[in-house]
């Protein structure tokens, strides 16, 4: 049985943009430019999916998952190659396809602004036509999970971010779709919430083989939910695999993001040099100094013990503050490109 | 259907919510009303009838434009601009639904809600406290379909000018332009018949005489025969078709340059 819910083959999708120029003078000849530049969002990327998967879409900012999630939901058209979804082209029928996919943007919604939340559900009810034993069930299913019901009589404006998007994804699933696509779910939320949000949505998929893709930029959203990923940069797939792979590498990386005090430029060169010279000169160990103000120091945890790492910075510099963070998207990226997962 | 029924239920709740704004428009249409009385009693001290209108006709006239004001009003330019601009269209157009239809739906609860709460009070109001009389005629039979119509259209070109939001990147000028026109020169603000016989005639082209002129027309004109409301309402319907399916084309313009340039 083929259960290939989702084909993409060589799809991609371009943007023209003007190139803007400077001050009044450059915005009164943009007017008549016919300066355009091209921006490859999403480039020549194939795969497929198949029912009951949930795939992790990840990439650094920019890489082009809204413009992917864009095309399948039919709001945007390719600009070449094949994208299905369930078998059709997304775009060409907006309206029929709408009825099968759910889909939830991280920094917008779906419910009415102004109603309370369980009016929002009960459009939405009507809208997609479902059946009262299905809404009862599956807000049944929700109030199991994280007791939505405290939460039907308030308006949606009232609601924190991450209550919102507790709903947004309940309000995504209420029809039953047979993919729901999650941009950003949890961006902006405290742990607590997210981990919430990641068993609603693992429950979700186990319980109606919902086929699920989940973009974001966060490693331990995937890490917790999806067995496959998909690694995007720049509008090309970087990475399509199983997730072990990734977070067996990854796993062990961490960054320690340190304030120097009288930062010069070069600091971040000589303690890379005096890092290699103490710990050994291979790529345990990256230095790069961010616009925050901040130097990120990456260090391959199997290989290096962290706090000695962080003993010997503090004895060779003047350190002002110290945080310790998980491997970022931006890094996991550079280190593939490196070569990290040949 | 019956999704778009549960959107109109659902804007008639959300309008509920504003209380207090409710409140205040019920406050300030009372005294537009007393601004009226005195503004057009003075304009018809010492004379029966201008312009073949009584003082009673065109105070009854002008008040209950301010009536159908409050129920015409849909705010869909802005509102639509706003999901264009923001980028929210987005959880639009991911709903299975028409969307001329979806944005109609939203603004009826509107309308309703402020039909029921400020047009018909201020309406009895008028009758009842400021002695006016309106026309005992067919103009009444006919005037229920002739307020949906007025609305229809005033639905019709706010839709079209919140689309406008896909080419321009504001649609302030163009919705201020028609605010003012629809305020002018369609009986809003001074009845039809007060303006010069030429201009008369180029304005009964237009469409916005039709959201107010032409009802108003209904409730006050006498002697109206049932062949006349048949071609008010005939002007109105032919405003709607037009209206709506210039909408539709747009829209279905609009949404290629949204699929292709991401908007
Ligand atoms: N409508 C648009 N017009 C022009 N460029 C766009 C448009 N939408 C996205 N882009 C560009 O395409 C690239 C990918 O964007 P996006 O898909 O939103 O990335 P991500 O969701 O991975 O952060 C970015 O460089 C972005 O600036
Ligand atoms: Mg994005």
């Amino acid at each position: 049985m083929n259960d290939t819910v989702v084909h993409v083959d060589h799809l991609s999708k371009h943007f023209r943009i003007l190139n803007r120029r400077e001050g009044l003078g450059g915005a009164i000849r943009d007017l008549f430019s016919a300066d355009y530049k091209t921006v490859r969002a999403v480039d020549d990327i194939s795969f497929d999916i198949q029912a009951g998967e949930i795939v992790g879409y990840i990439g650094p900012n920019g890489a082009g998952k809204s413009t992917t999630i864009k095309m399948m939901t039919g709001v945007l058209k390719p600009s070449d190659g094949t994208l299905l979804v369930s078998g059709n082209e997304p775009y060409a029928n907006r309206r029929r396809n709408a009825q099968t996919m759910g889909v939830v943007f991280g920094q917008r919604t779906q419910l009415w602004w102004d109603l309370p939340v369980i009016e929002s559900f009960r459009i939405l009810k009507e809208i997609y036509r479902v059946d009262d034993a299905t809404y009862e069930k599956h807000l049944g299913m929700f109030n199991e999970l994280v007791d939505l019901k405290a939460l039907y009589s308030q308006p949606v404006r009232k609601l924190s971010l991450g209550q919102r998007m507790l709903c947004d994804i309940t309000a995504s699933f209420l029809h039953n779709p047979r993919i729901v696509f999650l941009d950003e779910p949890s961006i902006g939320l405290d742990v607590s919430v997210k981990s919430k949000i990641r068993s609603v949505i693992r429950e979700l998929n186990r319980a109606q083989r919902t086929t699920i893709i989940l973009t974001t930029h966060d490693l331990g959203d995937v890490e917790a939910l999806c067995r496959r990923i998909i690694i995007i940069d720049k509008g090309k797939i970087i990475y399509d695999g199983p997730i072990g792979k990734v977070t067996a590498l990854f796993g062990a990386y961490r960054t320690l993001k340190v304030q120097i005090h009288n930062y010069k430029e070069g600091t971040s060169d000589q303690l890379e040099a005096a890092l290699g010279a103490r710990f050994g000169g291979d790529a345990a160990i990256a230095v790069e100094h961010t616009e925050t103000g901040w130097t990120d120091v990456t260090v391959n945890q199997d290989q290096v013990p962290l706090f000695d790492v962080l003993r010997f910075v503090m004895e060779t510099l003047p350190i002002k503050d110290v945080r310790i963070v998980e491997i970022s998207m931006e890094n996991v990226v550079q280190q593939i490109y490196d070569g990290a997962l040949k | 259907m019956k999704s778009y029924f549960a959107l109109v239920r659902g804007s008639f709740m959300a309008i509920m919510m504003y209380r207090l704004s409710f409140f205040f428009t019920v406050i300030g249409n009372l005294l537009y009303i007393v601004l009226l009385y005195f503004l057009w009693s003075s304009i018809y001290r010492g004379v029966e009838t201008i312009r073949g209108m009584s003082f009673n006709q065109a105070f009854v006239y002008v008040a209950l434009a301010g009536s159908i004001f409050t129920m015409v009003k849909t705010w869909a330019d802005w509102e639509i601009s706003w999901h264009i601009t923001s980028g929210s269209i987005i959880m639009d157009l991911v709903k299975p639904l028409d969307f001329q239809f979806y944005f109609l739906s939203q603004t009826v609860g509107f309308m309703a809600f402020n039909f029921i709460m400020i047009a018909l009070p201020s309406a009895l109001v008028l009758l009842l406290f400021f002695g006016a009389d309106v026309e005992m005629g067919v103009g009444l039979l006919f005037l229920p379909a002739g307020l949906i119509l007025a609305f229809l259209i005033s639905f019709a070109i706010d839709y079209i000018i919140g689309l406008t939001s896909f080419y321009t990147e504001s649609i302030w000028g163009i919705s201020m332009t028609k605010e003012i026109i629809t305020t002018l020169l369609s009986g809003a603000l001074v009845p039809l018949q007060f303006f010069p016989d030429a201009a008369q005639r180029i304005l009964r082209l237009l469409p916005f005489q039709a959201i107010y002129h032409i009802p108003l027309t209904m409730l006050t004109a006498p002697n109206l025969d049932v062949r006349a409301c048949l071609g008010l309402l005939g002007t109105q319907v032919v405003w709607v078709v037009l209206l709506f399916l210039a909408g539709r084309l747009l829209f279905t313009r609009a949404s290629r340059v949204l699929m292709v340039s991401g908007g």
